[in-house]
């Protein structure tokens, strides 16, 4: 017993020394396991877009469009993005057992130079998407819409324009963010970079805890007939549910019309729930009322009806994997004719860096 | 006694270890990297998915993570286009990062 406290004595000094050692390791190292860097990591270029391939039968006709749509980001420097989207799309046709013909196009979307100057404002130059409603700007990417035909309306409201922008968003109180982007564009008539003159505003205001958000847009032109064009969106996304809806109103001399739209993830079905949380159904109902004068048809990608139309939609996505999603719609056409569209198809988002990305 | 005189002895030790553990501050314009407990870590998170679900998921089902400097130019880009406000996008990076 004796020898054993003289041993215990002995080490005795060791073992504090040692306790000691690790008590100036532990809190040496315990913030450096902890510690975690909210400055932001050095944003390096990167080559994103989306690429598609889908089929329509349209009223007896099928048409084949394959598509890739390349998004360029360079961001320079705290404050700088250059950004930059182009589309290229086939458009290939056969009649009633006709052989496929049709042309591939191209189109320059945006090339826009952002200067983020505050918490409140961003400076925009260059060419960028007209800021009208909601789909034009947020929903158009193939891998984003939930239905891959566009909006009856979506020509009243699509577009790009060349000119400056100024846009931001900021919290107006603890529930509620107000967004907005006014601009004004010169008038272009090279085929590439076609733009109209004009100037146009939008406002929206987003409600955090219901997640919904209600905005309006407007537009003048400042041509001849000094046109004015005229909308309304609404997003909500009702959080205890997978359900996604959206709507847009617009107006203009071309005409009038609304589309609501719903999707509704299947991920609260317990049975089979790796594959029903993949799916996704998906229904719009839209209306179209023509207006005093035709929208020239300057052979672009979308076209106005050439009359009053009402159009149902019902469609179902599978997403594959994350950014590869499979789709299926049907439509039925309500105007001067009657008949039914069909529209399946792959679409895939991408994404890589251009230089070496960190990470992961 | 010995116990003692390492018991004294190491108190400078614990105490200079301390103090290599406190968070330093940042200096003049260097890049504030701040330094936050594993508590505010995981509240910023949390905050950074649910501003993620509330702006990004207007529009998009929700991607995988990308590595962090792909994801700074993804938010940038995104802060632009969908006019989301500079806490929502700190905060989503955040979120998007870890």
């Amino acid at each position: 017993m004796q020898h054993q406290s003289k041993s215990e004595v002995r080490r005795a000094p060791r073992l504090a020394l040692y306790a000691l050692v690790c008590l100036w390791f532990f809190p040496s190292t315990v913030p450096l396991l902890v510690a975690q860097t909210v400055d932001y990591e050095r944003p390096v270029p990167i080559l994103t877009g989306n690429a598609g391939y889908f089929t329509t039968e349209d009223n007896g006709t099928t048409e084949l469009v394959p598509e890739v749509i390349p998004v360029l980001l360079v961001p320079l420097g705290d404050r700088w993005l250059i950004e930059s989207r182009a589309e290229f799309y086939g458009g290939f046709d056969s009649a009633k057992g006709q052989p496929y013909s049709g042309k591939i196009s191209k189109d320059l979307d945006y090339l826009q130079a952002d200067y983020i100057a505050n918490r409140y404002l961003t400076v925009t130059a260059g060419r960028f998407l007209t800021p009208f409603g909601i789909y034009n700007e947020r929903l158009y990417p193939i891998w984003i819409r939930d239905l891959n035909q566009v909006p009856l309306i979506f020509p009243i409201e699509s577009g790009s324009s060349d000119g400056v922008m100024l846009r931001g968003g900021f919290p107006v109180s603890s529930w509620a963010n107000l967004n907005y982007a006014t601009y004004f564009s010169s008038e272009n008539t090279n085929a590439t970079l076609e733009s109209d003159r004009g100037f146009g505003t939008r406002a929206g205001i987003f409600f955090n805890r219901p997640r919904l958000e209600l905005g309006t847009s407007w537009r003048k032109e400042l041509t001849d007939e000094r046109h004015n064009a005229f909308g309304l969106h609404f997003a909500w996304q009702p959080p205890p549910i997978p359900l996604s809806l959206h709507a847009e109103y617009a107006r203009s001399e071309y005409g009038s019309g609304y589309w609501i739209e719903g999707a509704y993830r299947l991920s609260q079905i317990q049975g089979w729930n790796q594959f029903m949380r993949r799916t996704e159904f998906v229904g719009r109902m839209q209306q179209y009322f023509s207006g005093a004068e035709k929208l020239a048809d300057s052979g672009g990608k979308y076209s106005l009806p050439h009359g009053d139309t009402q159009q149902p939609d019902f469609g179902l996505n599978y997403y594959l994997k994350d950014g590869l999603k499979a789709s299926a719609s049907y439509a039925r056409w309500l105007g001067h004719h009657n008949w039914n569209t069909w529209t399946y198809g792959i679409a895939w988002r991408f994404a890589m860096p251009l230089r070496h990305a960190g990470g992961q | 006694m010995k116990t003692k005189i390492a018991i004294l002895a190491g108190i400078p030790i614990l105490v200079s270890g301390l103090w290599a553990g406190a968070p330093k501050k940042s200096e003049g314009n260097a890049p504030t990297a701040v330094v936050i407990n594993s508590d505010d870590s995981a509240a910023m998170r949390l905050e950074g998915e649910k501003r993620f679900r509330a702006n990004c998921g207007r529009c998009h089902a929700a991607p995988h993570k990308f590595p962090p400097r792909m994801m700074a130019t993804i938010v940038r880009h995104m802060r632009v286009r969908a006019t989301i406000t500079d806490q929502d996008m700190r905060l989503v990076l955040y979120y998007m990062t870890q």
